[in-house]
């Protein structure tokens, strides 16, 4: 089933793809509170997918367009790039933050038209840093972290197919994703240096936020949905250890960032929610 | 031993020795964002551009790595770091493990364009990326730009692309001015002596073989001495040549 998050205007619906277990309703992986750890089994979204995914559903309401969130076990193979997540409109298909911003803008939407060039070189920059640093820093923790990979991502991963599909397929994603890795050069770091790089990337991200509402004017851009994506993903996750998301907590000005994201864009789907939609899941309050 | 960029940095500021010191925090953030940026978007296509494009490899990076490694690793590593290029940019930039290397080379090269241009634009009209003193962001930027620029590269797409940006250009100059030229090993003093003393080694040579070829006519002009070969004997003190008796 899916999760209705749509507010109808009379723009053209988005439809916004994740891999999560088609019985699930949860849009959010994390287990933070007791009543859900029952789902362990059935959800099968990861961290990274669901930070990503979380970015694009954050930028699309930023644009106030309507978005639909459906869940399909075979998201990854759906999509024309093979990354989760992406979306559908019409008979186009485009997959990534990235491409997804730049087709909103072929259609006339745009959160970043009144950023200078030098003001754009360094949204650019940012976002790079976001993808380069948390992103890989999550797929680390998933996949080569050996504790995180054997009681979370492979699990949850192969949680849809039945023996022994999903062996295969977990242990495939995981030797893809250490192959990433080792080509980029994470692959000699432990566990401490990934946090030390997360925590570095938060405090420049906090750095730059300052005391600002959002990272450029008083207007949110795609760089602010994407940092959303990951710090909240990362602060309602409930991993085999909770460093990472202590690493996040102690900026208070990105946590205060992300209330205010989640206040003013995602606050406004309860009224139209299911029964078990995001009112009733994970919130910072 | 210290490896890699930012260990090396590290290194160093815990030795005190650390360009970044004058920045605000909101600068070391730039400086962090900034190096991701190019990391990202710049590096596939300079290892494109150096290590998968076979013109490029077969004429220059090769022979230049090829020529500092003692036999047998001037074959082993140049072919190693090849292969190593090569996944690199297949594991992070294709979006499917059965595409080739050429589905990715347009991405990659227009990324990479729009990233100089990026640069372009927050450099402006000044020297460095900071201020008026260097710091770590224009070493990053230094080395990534300056093989780009000063390389006899066959075919490069992305070199045209630097060459129509005079603002980076003149940073590598700078750079290079500033920093590179003063240094003692450096190849261009000890070039230009020892093109001068080839040249004055060329004269002497020329003004000898004259002066025996002068002999040597004399001798066959004068009757009495039977004339001989004219082989050309580097002693013009000997005026009279040695004769056969």
């Amino acid at each position: 089933m899916t999760l209705m998050l749509s507010v109808p205007l009379t723009l053209s619906n988005f439809s916004c793809y994740s891999p999560v277990c088609i019985d699930s309703s949860h849009f959010i992986m994390s287990l933070a509170a007791e009543a859900f750890v029952s789902q362990i089994a059935e959800d099968q979204i990861l961290l990274s997918d669901c930070a990503s995914s979380l970015a694009v559903q954050a930028y699309l309401r930023m644009c106030n367009l309507p978005v639909q969130v459906s869940y399909r076990p075979n998201a990854e193979y759906m999509s024309p790039s093979g990354k989760v997540p992406f979306v559908h409109v019409g008979n186009q298909v485009v997959s990534e933050l990235g491409p997804i911003v730049q087709f909103t803008k072929a259609k006339g939407h745009s959160l970043s038209d009144g950023l200078d060039d030098v003001q754009r070189a360094e949204m650019k920059a940012y976002m790079e840093l976001v993808n380069n640093m948390l992103l890989t820093a999550e797929l680390y923790i998933q996949w080569c972290d050996d504790n995180t990979a054997a009681e979370i991502s492979r699990p949850r991963y192969s949680s849809p197919y039945s023996w022994p599909l999903n062996h295969i397929l977990a242990y495939q994603k995981q030797w893809e994703v250490r192959r990433k890795m080792t080509a980029v050069g994470w692959a000699g770091k432990n566990l401490e240096q990934v946090y030390e790089d997360v925590s570095q990337c938060c405090q420049a991200l906090s750095q730059r936020l300052g005391t600002q509402p959002y990272f450029f004017n008083k207007q949110p851009t795609e760089l602010d949905a994407l940092v959303f994506g990951h710090l909240f993903t990362i602060l309602t996750t409930r991993l085999t250890s909770d460093e990472l998301s202590e690493k996040v907590k102690s900026y208070s000005n990105l946590l205060a960032f992300c209330r205010r994201i989640e206040q003013s864009y995602f606050e406004d789907s309860q009224a139209g929610s299911s029964s078990r939609g995001y009112s009733k899941g994970p919130s910072l309050f | 031993t210290v490896t890699e960029p930012a260990q090396i940095l590290n290194y160093l500021r815990k030795l005190r020795f650390n360009a970044d010191y004058e920045l605000s925090a909101r600068q070391g953030a730039d400086t962090m964002a900034y190096i991701a940026l190019l990391e990202e978007k710049l590096r596939p296509a300079l290892l494109h551009t150096f290590w998968v494009d076979t013109e490029n490899y077969s004429s220059l990076t090769r022979p230049w790595f090829a020529s500092r490694s003692p036999f047998p690793l001037n074959f082993l590593v140049p072919g190693h770091h090849a292969n190593t290029a090569l996944s690199r940019i297949l594991l992070t930039k294709s979006d499917s493990p059965l595409h080739t290397i050429t589905e990715v080379e347009g991405k990659i090269y227009s990324e990479a364009k729009e990233c100089l241009n990026l640069l372009s634009h927050r450099l402006g009209t000044a020297y460095y990326f900071f201020g008026n003193t260097p710091c770590s962001l224009d070493a990053f930027v230094f080395g990534f730009l300056a093989p780009l620029h000063k390389a006899s590269l066959p075919s490069s797409p992305l070199q045209n692309h630097l060459r129509q940006l005079e603002n980076l250009q003149r940073f590598c100059d700078h750079i290079l001015n500033a920093h590179f030229s003063s240094h003692p090993g450096s190849p261009q003093p000890v070039q230009e002596t020892v093109d001068a003393n080839l040249q004055k080694l060329t004269q002497l040579v020329n003004k000898e073989s004259n002066l025996i070829e002068k002999m040597d006519d004399n001798l066959r002009s004068s009757p009495q001495h039977k004339p001989f070969r004219a082989d050309p004997r580097p002693s013009p003190s000997n005026s009279t040549g040695s004769t056969p008796a």
